[in-house]
């Protein structure tokens, strides 16, 4: 009797089941289009950058709501600075550059040759506006002029060595469609029919996609080989991660713990290149009102000492990220920056030992409880990171653990991401699992200027305004100095020298506790396109969002038949 | 007469109480749009060039002292000129425009799946009432345990089986990007819509059906115990009379007035749905304004949903004037 229930239950199951399949099947014939590279058909790269629908089409450079695809395919930069390896500027519409003396001027020598994507030919000139415009006028400008077709001239306030990598790879606007837009006009503007240098232009645009196609006048010959690249608008990374694997994206970078099921068939290949540090910001200047046990250096070092960051990688992070070092010199490719007997690595096993014997010997004793204490305070602290970033929450999870071995007390916390960042910018928190940002070149420089010199920080209380990093309230005069000689010198062994103080303050201070280099990962389809950046031959910054990176590796790409 | 008056009356007042209502709510979120908005640029792997925060400065404007009340009255202003705006976080969309692209795919999509769960879930739970105590008592369970299952859940697996394992159907999107560029006004386009709209739409009839079939069949239990039932059955009409007549056209009562309401919550759309699926609706915008702190676009998306249910409401309340006079001399 049960048994013929069931089977009646099951029968507008199955009734439902097989209807599907009837409309499927009945849909379905011409539902094989996706990747490009197939013979015959015009080659189409697929591309997820993160961006999410509706998309509106804005290329403008300048506003906020810039497309992918818009820097580096359509817009070119005068030279390209990896920052996935180290090595020479690559000339895009500059062909070479140099300074005067006191690194305040630069003379550009722009590539002849060049055409904007409406026909007007690219000068000089139209560098010299790109300078001059309102929205992109560098920090400290004096004057930019052309003073023939291929030459620029810019004078600075101060040198420009260290900031040299942000001027040129800004994007280059042509001046004859510019020059009637004001300041706000800028701004606001979509700018939907770009008019660029780059190997490709705007096709079309929808809420869920656009085709750009390839520019046939580019200058560099021959190229680009892949005739459009199609951007996509995906709310959700699972759907992004089933669409990898069914052919349907072809490039794309996000975080998928488990890579095994989508590069197993060989089509989808992984490049990861880690990048931006995740550290434990701490509130560490009790003058300028941070307070807590960790305003002691002592505690700082002695949380350093007990951390696991193998454990932490691979339980938090899927074994994904990259190792620290302390000195924020990213490894192996600032390796010239890292001043000599400076440590290549964060401490990659835990030493509760050594932790503990720091603050012994700073005077702190064990308590009843298990946990160290000076002058009746305990060495206890609140960790808090973003409420929902699970890696973040896992790693303060393993913190605190972690931290107990060596008698301090952490409580790892959450709260939202706005009451956090409340937090960051006041200046209200004892530690927090949180990121920095790399550098976009081959030098450590924009980290120690941005991150750990007075200027960039505010008293507790005051808000760090936009645009400074330097939450710890980090404040060392010897770092401060160090970082203006540094921005000052061309000479390499000088900058290292400064670096030398930097360094040394920095790994012994730790205001920002390093745990690991977050992991970047790049998915390429490998069977249909060649010419990607690999780990051999990191020629460009790989994932498909990289500002300009992604122009160079769609000119490289090239359709297998 | 009188009736209508007051309901209008009230419907007005409570629209102005919905509007404001609506101004007043997100400004009481936590966190700062300028924020958010760097970071969210700063992920997409754009470099946070001074150009770029002073142009964050120039969009959102730093406080130029107008104070909440000159605020809301240029908000009431704008509100009947139908200018809702530009949004932040689509940059520099009109909140109208964007609206105005998602409500088409929302209503059509939401809507047509919650009718067709409505009358499947009232047509089954009749029968299945009808047939109390019979092997149909175990459709109620199966339902209901679709109804309990986590609705992305239920969104993913079936994206796994029916798209990622079987390929019969799309992984997301309200068309296919692949081949369309654009929506356009053909035949082979509709047929891609609906076959793009299959799983959204199951997905929020498996989840919702169960509710209808339920309350359809406990009503329906319930009216056959009336007397009249009774009686009809001691006069000898035909079941199949006693069923449509005197046991359906009662029990369904409650399910209409339900029903309106949840129409009135389609234009919400389903946030769940549009999210997994990346389907191009309406409740795809409200999550996007939330997060960004878009006081436009959340505003705009709020009013919409508030009119509509408003609207959905008003309507259901004449109707209900209309067929049940109690309601008229008691409201």
């Amino acid at each position: 009797m049960i048994r013929t229930e069931g089977l009646r239950r099951l029968l507008p199951a199955v009734a439902l089941a097989s209807s599907v399949a009837l409309i499927a099947s009945g849909c379905s014939s011409d539902s094989d289009g996706g990747s490009g590279g197939s013979s015959g058909e015009e080659s189409v790269l697929n591309v997820w950058a993160g961006s999410q629908t509706p998309l509106v089409a804005n290329f403008n450079p300048y506003s906020t709501g810039i497309q992918n695809g818009t820097l580096g395919p359509i817009y070119e930069p005068l030279f390209y600075f990896n920052r996935a390896a180290a090595g020479d500027p690559v000339p895009m519409l500059g062909m070479s550059y140099e300074f005067n003396e006191d690194g305040t001027e630069i003379t550009v020598k722009t590539r002849e040759g060049v055409t904007w994507n409406d026909g007007t030919p690219f000068t000089a000139k139209d560098v010299a506006f790109t300078w001059n415009y309102e929205p992109a006028k560098p920090l400290g400008l004096i004057s930019a002029e052309a003073t023939d077709d291929t030459t620029v001239v810019a004078k600075f306030e101060t040198a420009q060595y260290t900031t040299v990598a942000g001027l040129f790879m800004a994007a280059v606007v042509p001046e004859h469609i510019w020059k009637d837009k004001s300041a706000d006009e800028a701004l606001s503007w979509a700018n939907e029919e770009a008019v660029g240098t780059g190997p490709y232009m705007v096709e079309s645009t929808s809420s869920q996609a656009f085709t750009l196609t390839k520019n046939p006048e580019y200058w560099q010959e021959g190229k680009p080989t892949v005739e459009k690249l199609r951007y996509l608008g995906i709310n959700d990374n699972n759907s992004a991660q089933s669409l990898l694997t069914t052919g349907k994206i072809d490039w794309t970078a996000m975080f998928i713990a488990d890579t095994e099921p989508v590069t197993a068939d060989g089509r989808i290949a992984m490049v990861n290149t880690p990048q931006d540090p995740t550290v434990i910001y701490t509130c560490s200047n009790a003058e300028l009102g941070c307070t807590g046990p960790q305003t002691d250096v002592a505690v700082r070092q002695a949380i350093n000492l007990v951390l696991d960051r193998t454990e932490i990688n691979s339980k938090a992070f899927s074994e994904k990220a990259g190792i620290i070092s302390p000195t924020f010199a990213l490894m192996p490719r600032d390796e010239k920056w890292l001043a000599e007997g400076m440590p290549e690595e964060s401490p990659q096993t835990a030493d509760a030992a050594a932790a503990e014997k720091v603050l012994t010997d700073a005077g702190y004793a064990k308590g009843g409880d298990g946990i160290y204490a000076k002058d009746g305070e305990r060495v206890a602290m609140t960790l808090v990171s973003i409420d929902g970033w699970t890696d973040y929450n896992n790693a303060a999870k393993l913190i605190a653990e972690q931290a107990a071995a060596a008698g301090i007390e952490i409580t790892a916390s959450t709260a939202s991401q706005a009451e956090v960042d409340e937090q960051k910018t006041s200046g209200s928190f004892q530690l927090m699992v949180h990121g920095m940002n790399g550098t976009n070149v081959a030098d450590p420089y924009q980290i120690y200027l941005d991150w750990f010199t007075t200027d960039k920080t505010q008293p507790v209380g005051t808000t760090v305004p936009q645009g400074d990093w330097n939450f710890s309230r980090f404040s060392n005069p010897d770092v401060d100095a160090a970082v203006v000689a540094a921005a000052a010198t061309d000479d390499d062994a000088t900058r290292l020298e400064q670096y030398t103080i930097i360094q040394d303050a920095i790994v012994t201070d730790l205001p920002y506790i390093p745990l690991v280099i977050n992991s970047t990962m790049t998915f390429q389809n490998v069977k249909d396109f060649t010419g990607w950046p690999t780990d051999e031959d990191l020629y460009a910054f790989p994932p498909s969002w990289g500002a300009m990176a992604s122009g160079l590796v769609v000119t490289n790409l090239t359709p297998t038949d | 007469m009188k009736f209508y008056v007051r309901r209008f009356a009230f419907y007005l007042a409570t629209l102005w109480f919905a509007v404001t209502l609506n101004f007043v709510l997100p400004r009481l979120l936590p966190g700062d749009p300028a924020t958010i908005l760097l970071q969210k640029l700063a992920r997409q792997g754009g470099e946070v060039t001074p150009a770029m925060l002073r142009s964050v400065e120039l969009l959102l404007g730093t406080s130029d002292g107008a104070s909440v009340w000159s605020q809301y009255w240029s908000y009431l202003g704008s509100i009947l000129r139908g200018d809702l705006g530009v949004s932040i976080s689509n940059y520099p969309e009109q909140v109208t425009t964007l609206i105005g692209q998602a409500l088409p795919w929302t209503l059509a999509l939401v809507g047509l799946a919650t009718i067709i769960s409505f009358v499947l879930g009232v047509l089954v739970g009749a029968y299945v009432g009808w047939k109390r105590g019979t092997w149909a008592d175990h459709i109620i369970p199966a339902t209901t345990f679709m109804q309990s299952v986590p609705y992305f859940w239920l969104a993913l697996l079936l994206i796994y089986i029916f798209s990622v394992t079987l390929g019969w159907f799309p992984i997301i999107g309200g068309w296919d990007t692949w081949t369309f560029d654009n929506p356009e006004a053909s035949f082979a386009f509709l047929k891609d819509v609906i076959w793009h709209g299959t799983l959204p739409a199951l997905t929020i009839i498996l989840s919702s059906v169960g509710g209808w079939l339920l309350g359809m069949r406990n009503m329906t239990v319930s009216t056959l115990s009336e007397d009249y039932i009774t009686t009809a059955e001691a006069k000898g009409l035909r079941p199949s009379r006693i069923f449509m007549t005197y046991a359906v056209r009662n029990a369904a009562l409650p399910s209409i007035a339900g029903f309106t309401i949840s129409l009135g919550f389609v234009v919400a759309g389903s946030i769940v749905m549009e999210q997994v699926f990346t389907y191009p609706g309406l409740g795809r915008l409200m999550i996007q304004a939330v997060q960004g702190k878009d006081y436009a676009l959340m505003q705009g998306v709020f009013l919409v949903i508030t009119l509509t249910v408003l609207a959905a409401n008003f309507i259901m309340d004449m109707f209900y004037g209309l067929i049940d006079p109690r309601a008229r001399n008691n409201g």
